[in-house]
């Protein structure tokens, strides 16, 4: 989220599309609740009228895989009928950047933007750069002899146009893109009626006025598409066209699904990232000088080499010194993606032995979950830490299966529950909250923590004395948690944190940190003279645990403050817990006000510049150099922030800028364009060009019963759409298994509308057989109003939706839905197409 | 008249059943094994192990879908019906507000279950012969509620559907929200006269009788009841008399409701 | 570099003093003679292990540390007391009887379990961790007729959950990298 969970009280429209926050973040209705009281208006665009959309002052159905037709055609309605905030838009966006002249788009291109190549289809992205100007400055070097000489010195800086509507801006290249998406086209693709997209139009829009904000709420209804990151990237950009970021009440808000699926992901859980969005090194990465000059240079980025070394400091201690770059070369480097479906493709292959889930159930989670417990099968060992048995650790006897034919060894470790051990997790909104150990836990379960110790003392046992290059990270592996019995978390966190290994010193010689003193913010590594001196096992969470004030003079690692103070009474509550990045509530702050310093409306306030100070104050911590004047001017001979303006907002973008056009990090192009699902019913209206170009679309086993099947609508001619419910969470383990919760949702059911369930001749209550080209599975069916079929095309398409949390094991059980959905994901993000695929539906 | 109430705006509930599985968690009730029928309702009706329940509606009005929840409870009427017919004065409606229950009185007759107009009392039908099978309702928190504290289900709703408080500060404010929002809600605090009132207040959006609220009048059901048991009382009196000697011999059983609660399923763990 | 205990790590984070603040509406069982409150309501404060709003809970437990009450913090200002069904049903998370209570093993081609001891356990992984990554480890890889060392563990993978606390997060992504591991991944990709 770039805001927070209670400051959805401060808006004066929450647009939910891809999200269903009733049922699955059900605090965030007092929250909702407490702003539509004033007057704030709920909008609600779903495929299904769900638990949120009852709560609506607005609904509108959409099919599913169509929100870019949807939001394009927002910020088209935006763009024609004059409601983007023209001074935000010039200031803090790449709106007047100068796109290459050679650039062409979907509208000239037929769906493609310029520079595909149809045999790697892949894209070259030369002609999505910007333009640039040579900038002469004169800067400050030393001559051999050491002495200051002035050098005249050639920078590029983007190119930028004067007006918005001058040929080749960024603007006039995105209003050109959108004027296809019209309110008919959004009848068309998505099956809206017209009406009632104007209406939502209408509604959010006027959020696009200076003392009004408007807040968008998705989740994986928007990621869980093979377009996802560009369904994102329109809703930021909407966001930026209103001059919604920044600001209270504003914002791009990723409801998460997990307690801390926000703090996994910040300690890198994933194949491409280290902590803290360092970004794993690949092997065009040969040594650390190479590595870390993939940082920008102007933005706050250029602090990523600092960052990194602290990380390297944390992990390997004493052994990582500057002369062996830090032990940079200990990390893996990858080639190529390694994510969820490429490890299980690999699996199936037979080309993974072993596998450890913390956790994790994919036996019911991963997408064409039939081949993914098929790939199980193929594991030498698997070692599976749970609270309960899942349908993991008990693959081996699922349902048609005969345990004596499966050969993988399974080790069961029982884990510990949140609260029957102590850490820390992060909010949706980044606020950390820490957690005491409250209960006692069964028999010799064991936490997490104390797993993953006793594994890593365990395996440097098993390497002890080896004079292989290969095992020399495993022995100098820093790693001294204690062990009295367990490892101590808070020895776990205070390297989190970050501590200075030595007395930090700045440039001038003053000391900063005192040797061995806690981290208390990021800023030290950024100012530090000798910042090798730092251990920082994630920058982001420098100071999440150094002592702070709560607000009453009481002192206590941030992130286990409980102060209620609440400046400006925005609902930022800065003494409780710890928000990264910085204590900041929301990012980009710097947009709250103008770009003379003034806040955009009084009742919209939240940072300002105080002139006579100079310094920038308000009631959140500045996302800006705190003492940068409005007026700076940027230095292209500056490093970092000094390369940047007073109005740079975006201080995390090396142009400064909020990108309503991606010049880079896209796989499918630099503005979101329509394209179908993988599995679509109908033909894509607004080009040539079916599904993304770019997306992978595995062929393992095609043909065989358990493959990787793609349908078609001639035999699947229904749209399947999973989602969540309250009552379960995730794949179940943590719910199914819940006597209160199993009563209220026992069985796997199937929403379907009353047109279609007369259709096949299926009666509320019975059981349905719902099938798809990876294989057919069972549920109750629930015939319900709301699920009603849209028309596409000039054509009825049906919808079902299916929630996600069924297994064979626990107390509420059904089929796994995910035995029927593709396996096939997102183009940048590999995330799988849970939410768009064909079924056929008949009675069981 | 009562001291307590709640107020149940309906039109914020978000049928998320906190307040279902709240009740359940204070009251150490466990959970019942049920089946998918077609809805979301589950249990399928209150029962003794389950005093709240939350109801779902599906309609459909000019091709658009509607989903509504009611929040199903015991509505403690300012004249129980439930109490007035108790022939061993178990149940009786407290100054704070609850209509509450005395285990050690009743004797399971089971004339409250007919009685009251909302059908609220359950029976545990499940006990064997010789445990004394008990009614059993909501209570209102009443523990929680002498103490200064807002009952279970009111505290942990998150979308601030339910309110409690002072009864009649309730009418007023059901009554000044419905003036503020004339179009969202259906003109009437259901509960305010109602069968001579109740301590639970509801505001909806569609008509009462839709949601689930029986039409019940105004008048109070203890008017009939009394006259009724003028016939049946000597009756009971000797029922009560059996009854009662039964359960002195019994009583003592533990029936350790602590733990009940985190007992899975008897089918399920066996 | 030296190993810190707790009681050192005290003394360098010696500013950090008060104990956590007990929520008001915390309180005895007892009170009212008439209706006395049937159990506590609870003490120990902490965060709902569900969804990612992070809802506080205040946690009541026997003197056996089993869980007897949970209800919404009332001080923890994103849920005010509130709390949805999952959140008031971690009493049955932390209490369920189908928990798991010991180490279990499978044997190749057994349709059982059988149970072990920790010990053996983290020998017997440990031993298989060293088998496959010994056999599968890739030193270097050729890039642009170039050498480049990768240092990758390629014939194991780990996937870490969503629900696991930063620390323990933590912890995994260095052990696992250390170790070489690329096919790392958890639910954020799901």
């Amino acid at each position: 989220m770039t805001n927070d969970w209670v400051d959805l009280k401060n808006a004066d429209a929450i647009f939910v599309i891809g999200a269903n926050p009733a049922s699955n973040h059900p605090a965030s209705f007092t929250w909702i609740n407490d702003t539509r009281e004033r007057g704030a208006k709920l909008i609600v665009v779903d495929p299904a009228f769900t638990r949120t959309a009852a709560a609506a002052d607005l609904y509108a159905p959409i099919r599913p895989g169509t929100d870019i037709v949807f939001l394009g055609a927002l910020m088209s309605y935006a763009i024609q009928n004059k409601l983007y905030n023209e001074e935000y838009i010039k200031a803090y966006t790449n709106a007047l950047t100068l796109v290459n002249p050679d650039f062409k788009g979907p509208a000239d291109l037929n769906g493609f933007f310029s520079g595909f190549n149809k045999e790697t289809s892949a894209y070259a992205t030369a002609t999505w750069q910007y333009q640039t100007d040579k900038v002469k400055v004169t800067v400050k070097e030393k001559d051999a002899s050491g002495k200051d000489v002035d050098v005249e010195k050639e920078f590029s800086v983007p190119k930028q146009a004067a007006n918005l509507d001058d040929a080749g801006t960024v603007w006039s290249q995105l209003k050109k893109h959108y004027a296809r998406y019209t309110p008919e086209m959004v009848e068309r693709v998505c099956g809206t009626p017209k009406d009632q997209f104007l209406q939502v139009a209408r509604t959010f829009c006027a959020t696009g006025a200076p003392d009004k904000s408007g807040t968008i709420l998705y989740a994986m209804g928007q990621t869980q598409h093979t377009v996802g990151t560009q369904n994102v990237r329109a809703m930021a950009m909407l966001q930026l066209i209103l001059g919604n970021i920044g600001i209270p009440g504003g914002g791009v808000n990723a409801l998460r699904g997990e307690s801390n699926v926000q703090g996994s992901t910040d300690m890198a859980l994933l194949f491409g990232d280290l902590p803290g969005y360092l970004g794993a090194p690949t092997d065009r990465h040969g040594d650390f000088k190479t590595y870390t000059a993939k940082f920008d240079t102007t933005s706050y980025w250029v602090n990523g080499p600092r960052f990194a070394t602290s990380l390297l400091k944390a992990w390997y201690g004493d052994a990582a010194k500057k002369e062996n770059d830090y032990c940079f070369n200990y990390l893996p480097k990858t080639s190529g993606n390694y994510s969820w479906i490429s490890m299980f493709q690999a699996m199936y292959a037979g080309k993974l032995k072993g596998l450890i889930a913390m956790g994790m159930n994919p036996a019911v989670s991963g997408p064409n979950a039939r081949m993914e417990r098929k790939s199980l099968e193929k594991l030498d060992w698997l070692v599976v830490m749970d609270l309960f048995e899942t349908e993991t650790a008990g693959f081996w006897k699922a349902p048609g299966v005969d345990p004596k034919t499966v050969n993988t060894e399974v080790f069961l470790l029982p884990a510990l529950d949140a609260m029957e051990k102590e850490g820390s997790i992060v909010t949706s909104g980044r606020r950390i909250q820490w957690r005491p150990r409250v209960a006692a836990g069964p028999g010799d379960a064991k936490t997490d923590l104390a797993i993953l110790d006793r594994l890593a003392k365990a395996i440097k046992a098993v390497y002890a004395g080896s004079t292989d290059a290969k095992d020399r990270p495993i022995l100098d592996l820093n790693w001294l948690y204690g062990d009295d019995p367990e490892p101590d978390v808070w020895l776990v966190a205070r390297e989190i944190n970050g501590y200075a290994l030595d007395d930090v010193k700045d440039a001038a010689g003053a000391t900063l940190l005192a040797k061995g003193a806690l981290l208390p913010a990021f800023a030290t590594i950024a100012s530090a003279a000798n910042f090798d001196a730092i251990a920082c096992g994630n920058w982001l969470y420098a100071g999440y645990f150094a002592p702070a004030d709560d607000g009453r003079g009481i002192w206590r690692p941030a992130a286990r403050r409980r102060g209620q103070k609440d400046p400006g009474n925005l609902g930022l509550y800065p003494y409780w817990g710890y928000t990264w990045p910085a204590n900041r509530h929301i990012i980009y702050n710097r947009a709250s006000a103008r770009p003379d310093g003034k806040p955009w409306a009084e009742n919209k306030k939240l940072i300002w510049w105080d002139a006579e100070k100079k310094t920038w104050t308000g009631y959140d911590v500045p996302d800006f150099a705190p003492t940068k004047a409005p007026d700076a001017k940027a230095n292209p001979a500056g490093a970092g922030l000094a390369a940047q303006s007073g109005t740079d907002a975006f201080l995390m973008k090396a142009d400064g800028k909020g990108w309503l056009f991606a010049p880079a990090g896209l796989a499918e192009g630099p503005f979101p364009e329509h394209y179908e699902p993988v599995e679509s019913p109908v033909t894509n209206c607004l080009s040539a060009c079916q599904s993304n170009p770019v997306v992978k679309v595995w062929a393992t086993d095609k043909g065989k019963p358990v493959g990787d099947n793609i349908g078609t609508s001639d035999k699947f001619p229904i749209v399947c759409t999973t989602f969540r419910l309250v009552e379960h969470w995730q794949s179940g383990t943590m719910s199914r298994t819940l006597p209160w919760l199993a009563e209220i949702q026992p069985e796997l059911f199937v929403m379907i509308g009353a047109e279609l369930a007369n259709e096949r001749g299926i009666k509320n209550g019975e059981i349905a057989k719902i099938v798809s080209a990876r294989g057919e599975i069972k549920a109750v069916a629930l015939v319900t109003p709301r699920m009603k079929p849209l028309t596409v095309d000039g054509k009825k398409v049906h919808m079902v939706r299916m929630p996600w949390h069924y297994g064979w094991q626990g107390l509420a059980t059904g089929d796994v839905i995910n035995d029927i959905s593709p396996h096939v994901g997102d183009a940048n993000t590999m995330i799988p197409e849970y939410k768009a695929f064909l079924v056929d539906v008949r009675k069981a | 008249m009562s001291k307590y109430g709640m107020l149940i705006d309906e039109t914020r509930c978000t049928g998320c059943r906190g307040c279902q599985v709240a009740c359940k968690q204070w009251n150490d009730l466990p959970g019942e094994q049920t089946r998918n029928r077609g809805t979301y309702t589950n249990p399928p009706a209150l029962s003794a192990k389950t005093w709240n329940l939350i109801q779902y509606t599906e309609v459909e009005t000019n091709g658009r879908a509607g989903f509504y929840f009611l929040k199903h409870a015991c509505m403690h009427c300012e004249k129980p019906a439930c109490a007035s017919v108790c022939p061993v004065g178990a149940l009786y409606k407290t100054t704070e507000g609850p209509v509450v229950y005395d285990d050690t009185k009743c004797i399971g007759c089971r004339y409250c279950m007919t009685a009251c107009p909302f059908s609220i009392p359950t029976f545990e039908w499940g006990k064997g012969l010789l445990d004394q099978a008990l009614i059993r309702k909501c209570n209102f928190c009443i523990d929680r509620v002498s103490n200064g504290l807002t009952p279970a289900c009111a505290k942990t709703c998150p979308s601030k559907a339910i309110t409690f408080g002072e009864r009649d500060k309730l009418i007023a404010q059901g009554e000044a929200q419905i003036r503020k929002y004339p179009d969202k809600y259906v003109n009437r605090v259901y509960g305010k006269d109602e069968v001579g009132g109740t301590s639970i207040l509801y505001l909806s959006a569609i008509p009462f009788d839709q949601l689930g609220l029986p039409r019940v009048g105004t008048t109070p059901v203890t008017a009939l009841s009394e006259q009724v048991m003028e016939y049946t009382l000597p009756f009971a009196g000797a029922w009560a008399a059996t009854l009662a000697g039964l359960a002195i011999l019994f009583r003592l059983r533990n029936r350790g409701a602590q733990h009940a609660a985190d007992d899975v399923h008897k089918e399920k763990s066996a | 570099m030296p190993q810190l205990t707790r009681r050192q790590f005290f003394q360098v984070t010696a500013a950090v003093s008060g104990s956590l603040l007990l929520p008001s509406a915390a309180q005895a069982a007892g009170g009212d003679k008439k209706f006395p409150l049937h159990k506590k309501i609870g003490e120990g404060a902490t965060i709902c292990p569900y969804c990612s709003c992070g809802c506080g809970l205040i946690i009541a437990t026997d003197e056996q540390g089993h869980i007897v009450n949970v209800e919404g913090d009332p001080e923890n200002p994103i849920n005010r007391g509130a709390l949805d069904p999952k959140s008031i049903a971690v009493r049955q998370l932390s209490n369920s009887p189908l928990r798991l209570k010991n180490v279990m093993y499978r044997a190749p081609g057994a349709t059982q379990w059988e149970e072990k001891s920790w010990d053996w356990a983290m020998e017997e992984i440990a031993k298989r961790v060293k088998k496959t990554r010994d056999e599968t480890f890739v030193r270097t890889v050729k890039v642009a007729d170039k050498d480049v060392p990768v240092n990758r563990a390629e014939g194991f993978a780990f996937i870490g959950g969503a629900a696991n606390n930063n620390e323990d997060c933590y912890l995994a992504t260095k052990l696992m990298r250390t170790l070489g591991v690329v096919y790392l991944e958890h639910q954020a990709r799901l």
